[in-house]
Formats: structure tokens, C-alpha cells, sequence
């Protein structure tokens, strides 16, 4: 079995964009995991809500509303399009936008996990020695989350990598501009070219079952 | 006692009865024709007592799921590649095919857009994305294929194309403003408020479109999709596919 | 040094904790029976724990007072801490633990490290993977990582738990010299009264929170 260049770009277009979304969401997951294992607020539960939020609503439902607020006539969309003459709806922006919001609720658990099981007397013992908030956050609190940490960035890209309808809806499936790994299989199945299907199946078992297999032993350790 | 007994019986009757003669013609029609076929399918109704239930989308899928034996009583496509196919896989009643209507294609912008376009070949310079229905499978795309690649311009103007599911997506994505310009079937661009046509390409100089009608093979419903078929053909039909800016054919 | 710790009401699980004592000396003992407050005490000398009301007090330091709702973080203490359970960061090497508390600080503002390490005797310890440590090992670094952060007060909880008699012995005899060596005072927490007369100048008796009685460990504890 071996892939065309055309699949081959598809691939390392899929990889690519899902790096990028990982990479930009990660600080968001962290600062949005870290008040949700720590502290109790008001308001909490509807966070804790709207973050979930991408995980269990249709993703196409996502991918409308994505839509909406990116359009041109959108409410960021049209900042982005009138004043930077940057588009989303329809770029490869539009598929790391929908892969990044629809992996957010897995690295903000996983994260939260990892801060959750940080024994806070090695916090206090920081402090004692001079650290301050940040220093602590840094040196401590984050290596030994790490666990979690990487199992949750493993675990976003890996979704990302899925990530089928919110895509569709708001980025398209344009050859060589937005189409995924997962719009590509669509698209064949689609047009009856099977053998093509399989061949980006294969592909796709293997990213999804190497993630998730990483993801789960180090969530294991991280347990101990 | 008895006698309300009896009128009970009766009701009952005759609704069963009612129930019984009643049938429902599945029709798979393209995406373009969503409009015109709720619209001669609800005046079909009021005469008959056989109901209509569609089924719209791109040609090239609903010929997909009829071979997957998808329960269609009646196929309505926009190209004949489509039916061509069905017939070739024995799915179709052949003797029940017929061109039924034919369409033209256009150019259409934003209302709000600035835009004039007098020639296709401007659309190379004055606009960033089109919106067409997939080239790939879909007829509404295949046709602007053609067309376009007569003109010499496809090559040119791939790149800016934003292929969508069906003919209707690809409207829904000029309304939006998310694209500059978009191919969809005149008959689209005049159901829509929120478009302007820019060009309209002249229908001598354009593809033939073509859309055939057909009874599958399979359908349970014979004699009701028999029936609908010859109203379609009928004259009232025909003003109101007319009044929508389908070309008929018969 | 002058510890001052006034009105201090801290609410635990069974009990209110209630003190309000000056301490003076070097070596002070917290003596009590376990779950009667005193690692509670300790924390919230550190600043690990709110207190519901307190005046603290170290020297001309103020660390606490609820009345004008103020409290110094616990980083500008200055506070060695040393607590029961194990605490040296298992993702670092004890090297690394070791100088957590001298960052950015100046050569003149702590102790030579040679110094605590030859004082300790953990100059052999240094290469070792935090988790291969024995119990003994453990404490001797915890206190020389505490020291190294050069601070005001030490606050030990019951460091010799565990620990064999004839290593108790040996940590006992360099806590004592302790303050000669490095002029530190500190807080003393144990529930061992030969711990206790070994070390402590004075001691604290706590019970259920509450201060029973203080003085001197050898005529308290006979």
C-alpha cells in the first residue's frame, strides 16, 4: 500500500494544522485548567459547562456557530476581513480554528487532571523557600503535571486530527486549501473511489490508535 | 347504543379505507429544485390524495443512496450522467424516462457587492473566491466545469474555488458573503433575496443542462408515482416551473 | 529573637487552636500529643494556614494581622520549613533541591554551601536520585535545603520520626549546634520528651489546642 502525492499532501497538511491548533490552545488549556482544579468560585459549574461544551454538541452545530462569528459579516470575522484583510471561513485558518475549539475540552481535562493530582505541599514548601506565584507554577506545580499535560496535548491532537464536521461546515473541503484527512475519506467514500478510502483509513487508525495508546499510559503513570 | 355502535364503525371505516388508497411518492429531486417541486407537489396534493415526501440533495448522492437501495419511488436529476448511471445499474424503470427540464446557468454576487462582471474571463481578476457546487460529482459543478474549461479559463480560475456540497450550498455561501461570487442555476439565484445575478451565461453558449425523470425500478408505489409523474408533465406544472425560470422541455 | 504570637484563634477539625505567647529563646519546643495543633501552629507561623484572628509577630516583622486584614506572603517570611512528611521535589536532583531556596539571592545573603553540606555531612548524597533516599538521608537534606535559604526561623515538625536511635542521636547533636553555627533560631515540634529535654531551651505543652503549660522540658517532663 502506498499513497499518492496528492494523499501525502492532504496528510501533511492534516498533521500540520493540527500541530498549529494543539500549539495555540495549550495556554488557553492551562490557564483555563488551573483556576478549575484549584479553586472554587462563582460561576464555576458555567465554565466548567461551556468548556465542555464542543464535546457533546452535534459537531456541525459547533461547526455553524463557528461560522457565524468568523463570517465575513461575523462578529470577529469582520474585524479580521475589514481592518487585517484576513479570512477564516474557507482557509486552512477555518480548519486549525474548528480542530483547535473541538480538542479544547479534552486537553482542559486531561490538564486538569495533572494539576489536580500535584500534591500542593510541594507548593507550600516552594513558597517557604522564596518562590512566588510564578516561580512556583513554573519549577513546580507544571513538571509535576507534565504527566497529564502531555497526555492531554497527545490526546487534543489526536481529536483534531478526527475532526469532521465542525470542519466541513466552516472551512469546506477545498483540494490543496482545506482538505483534512477526514474530509478526504468523506469525499472518496463519497465519489466510490474505495481503494483511495482504505489507504486514508489505514492512515488514520494508525495516528488515532498511537495517540491514544500514548495518551493512556502516561494518564497511568501519572496515577502512581 | 347500537346505533352509535354503528357510527363508529363506519368512522372507522372509512378512515381505514382513507388510510388505505393513500399513498406516499418518495421523490429524490436535486438541490435546485427544492422550491418549485414543494410548491407544484403541495398544489398536486390538494387534488390527490397521494402525499409527497422528498428527499433534496446533490444529484450525485441521492443517485449514491438509490443504489444503495434507498427507498425512492421517483428520481428527479439535474444531468443525465447521474440517471445514465442508474440506468446502467438496472435501477431505474427505462420506459418512465424522459427530459423533463432544462436550466442556465449564472454568476451571482452578494446584494451588497459592488461587483460587475460582463465577461466570465473578468472573474480572473476581479474576484478572490467562487462558490460552486463540487465539480468533482455534483451536476451544478460539472456544468460550470464545462463551460469554463470551453472558455479556456478553468486552470485559471481553480484556485479561487470553494467547492460545496450541492448547488444550494454553494447560494448559501455567496448569501453569506463568505465567498465574492458564485456558479449556481439561474432558477436558484431567483428564489433568493440575498444574491444578485452579475452574468448570465447565455443558454446557446452554455452547457446543456438537462434534467431527467425517472420511476426506480423498485418503487412500491407504482401507480401513485405513475400519477405524480404525468401532473409533472401536466400544464399546470409547467406554468409553475416556468414562472420559476425553468426551461421545460416537453 | 522575639517570636509574638497574639490572639491567634485558628478553627481545625475537633478544635479551636488558641495561643497568645511571646517566645525568646533559641531552641523552643511545641510538645504535645498528636492531632493537638501543633503542626497547625507551625503552618500558620509559615503562612500556610489563615488564621480566623492573630497578631504574628518575628522580631520587627509583621507577618500577621487580621485586625487590619493584613498578611506577608509566605515567600517574604523567610521561613525554613521543615515539615513531617516527605518534601523534597521528586522531580529534582538533590543537588537541585538543595539550591531551590538561594535563587537570584546574592553569595553574601546565604550560607556557603560547602558550609551546610559539610555541617549535614550529605556531601555524598549529592548525586543521588531523590527516591533511592533513606529516611535519615531525606530529613538531613530537608534541613540543609531549608538552612541554604538563610532563613530567620527554622520550623521543624517532628523531623526524627522514623529514624533509628543512633541517627536520631547524630541529628540531634547537629540541631542543637545549630544556632551556634549559624545563629537561626527555631521552632521545635515533637511528641518525644528525649527529643524534647535534648534540644529545648523552653517548651510549649499543647493539648486540644490550648496552651497547658511552658517552661523548662526538664521539670516538665521530668
Amino acid at each position: 500500500m502506498s499513497l499518492t502525492q496528492a494523499e501525502w499532501q492532504i496528510i501533511g497538511f492534516t498533521l500540520a494544522a493540527c500541530a498549529l491548533s494543539t500549539l495555540v490552545i495549550l495556554p488557553f488549556g492551562l490557564a483555563v485548567a488551573w483556576p478549575l482544579a484549584r479553586y472554587r468560585w462563582p460561576g464555576k459549574l458555567l465554565v466548567e459547562t461551556l468548556v465542555t461544551l464542543p464535546l457533546v454538541l452535534p459537531p456541525v452545530a459547533t461547526g455553524l456557530l463557528l461560522l457565524k462569528f468568523f463570517s465575513r459579516r461575523g462578529l470577529l470575522g469582520q474585524f479580521l476581513h475589514k481592518q487585517l484583510g484576513i479570512d477564516v471561513v474557507f482557509t486552512w485558518r477555518a480548519v486549525v480554528v474548528a480542530a483547535a475549539v473541538m480538542s479544547f475540552p479534552l486537553l482542559v481535562r486531561s490538564v486538569r487532571v495533572g494539576f489536580q493530582s500535584v500534591n500542593q505541599r510541594f507548593e507550600h514548601i516552594a513558597r517557604t523557600l522564596g518562590a512566588g506565584d510564578a516561580r512556583v507554577f513554573f519549577t513546580v506545580t507544571l513538571p509535576l503535571a507534565s504527566r497529564g499535560i502531555v497526555a492531554g496535548v497527545v490526546l487534543a491532537f489526536a481529536r483534531a486530527v478526527g475532526e469532521f464536521g465542525a470542519t466541513i461546515v466552516v472551512a469546506g473541503n477545498i483540494p490543496g486549501k482545506t482538505t483534512t484527512l477526514s474530509l478526504e475519506i468523506f469525499e472518496t467514500v463519497q465519489l466510490g473511489h474505495d481503494a483511495s478510502a482504505y489507504r486514508l483509513l489505514i492512515v488514520s487508525v494508525i495516528i488515532a490508535f498511537g495517540a491514544v495508546w500514548l495518551s493512556e499510559a502516561l494518564m497511568k503513570k501519572s496515577a502512581l | 347504543m347500537s346505533r352509535l355502535l354503528r357510527s363508529i364503525v363506519i368512522l372507522v371505516a372509512v378512515l381505514l379505507s382513507h388510510n388505505a388508497n393513500a399513498a406516499e411518492v418518495n421523490v429524490y429531486a436535486a438541490a435546485s429544485l427544492t422550491d418549485v417541486m414543494k410548491e407544484i407537489a403541495a398544489n398536486y396534493e390538494k387534488e390527490s390524495t397521494d402525499k409527497i415526501v422528498f428527499n433534496f440533495g446533490a444529484s450525485s448522492l441521492l443517485a449514491r443512496q438509490i443504489i444503495e437501495r434507498a427507498p425512492a419511488d421517483i428520481f428527479f436529476s439535474a444531468d443525465e450522467a447521474k440517471m445514465d448511471d442508474l440506468q446502467k445499474a438496472g435501477m431505474i424503470a427505462s420506459e418512465t424516462r424522459r427530459d423533463l427540464l432544462s436550466n442556465s446557468l449564472v454568476i451571482v454576487v452578494p446584494n451588497d457587492s459592488q461587483l460587475t462582471i460582463t465577461s466570465p474571463d473578468e472573474l480572473l481578476t476581479k474576484v478572490q473566491r467562487i462558490a460552486i457546487a463540487n465539480p468533482r460529482a455534483v451536476p451544478a459543478g460539472i456544468y460550470t466545469k464545462q463551460y469554463l474549461s470551453g472558455l479556456g479559463l478553468w486552470d485559471k480560475l481553480e484556485s479561487k474555488m470553494v467547492p460545496t456540497e450541492n448547488v444550494r450550498a454553494a447560494l448559501a455561501a455567496v448569501e453569506s458573503g463568505n465567498v465574492d461570487a458564485g456558479f449556481v442555476y439561474k432558477t436558484d439565484a431567483n428564489i433568493s433575496k440575498k444574491v444578485k445575478i452579475a452574468f448570465s451565461v447565455p443558454v446557446e453558449k452554455g452547457p446543456k443542462i438537462r434534467y431527467p425523470i425517472a420511476i426506480v425500478k423498485e418503487t412500491k408505489n407504482k401507480g401513485a408515482a405513475e400519477d405524480f409523474l404525468r401532473y409533472l408533465e401536466s400544464a399546470k406544472a409547467r406554468t409553475v416551473f416556468e414562472r420559476y425560470g425553468f426551461i421545460v422541455k416537453f | 529573637m522575639k517570636l509574638e504570637i497574639r490572639e491567634l484563634s485558628l478553627r481545625l477539625e475537633q478544635f479551636t487552636l488558641e495561643l497568645d505567647v511571646d517566645l525568646q529563646n533559641a531552641r523552643t519546643g511545641i510538645f504535645g500529643p498528636s492531632g493537638s495543633g501543633k503542626t497547625s501552629l507551625l503552618e500558620t507561623i509559615a503562612g500556610l494556614r489563615k488564621p480566623e484572628t492573630a497578631r504574628i509577630r518575628l522580631d520587627n516583622c509583621l507577618f500577621e494581622d487580621t485586625e487590619q486584614a493584613y498578611s506577608l506572603p509566605v515567600r517574604l517570611r523567610r521561613i525554613g520549613y521543615v515539615p513531617q512528611d516527605d518534601s523534597l521535589f521528586p522531580h529534582l536532583s538533590v543537588r537541585r533541591n538543595l539550591l531551590y531556596g538561594t535563587n537570584g539571592k546574592s553569595k553574601h545573603d546565604t550560607f556557603s554551601f560547602d558550609h551546610v553540606i559539610g555541617f549535614l555531612k550529605i556531601g555524598s548524597l549529592l548525586a543521588r536520585d531523590v527516591r533511592s533516599l533513606s529516611r535519615g538521608e531525606n530529613q538531613r537534606i530537608v534541613i540543609a535545603r531549608a538552612l541554604l535559604s538563610a532563613p530567620r526561623l527554622l520550623l521543624l515538625d517532628e523531623p526524627l520520626t522514623a529514624l533509628d536511635a543512633s541517627l536520631k542521636e547524630t541529628i540531634l547533636q547537629q540541631l542543637r549546634s545549630l544556632h551556634h553555627e549559624f545563629g537561626i533560631p527555631m521552632l521545635y515540634v515533637t511528641h518525644d520528651p528525649v527529643e524534647a529535654n535534648d534540644i529545648c531551651e523552653e517548651i510549649l505543652i499543647l493539648e486540644s489546642g490550648r496552651l497547658l503549660s511552658r517552661g523548662n522540658p526538664r521539670e516538665l517532663l521530668g
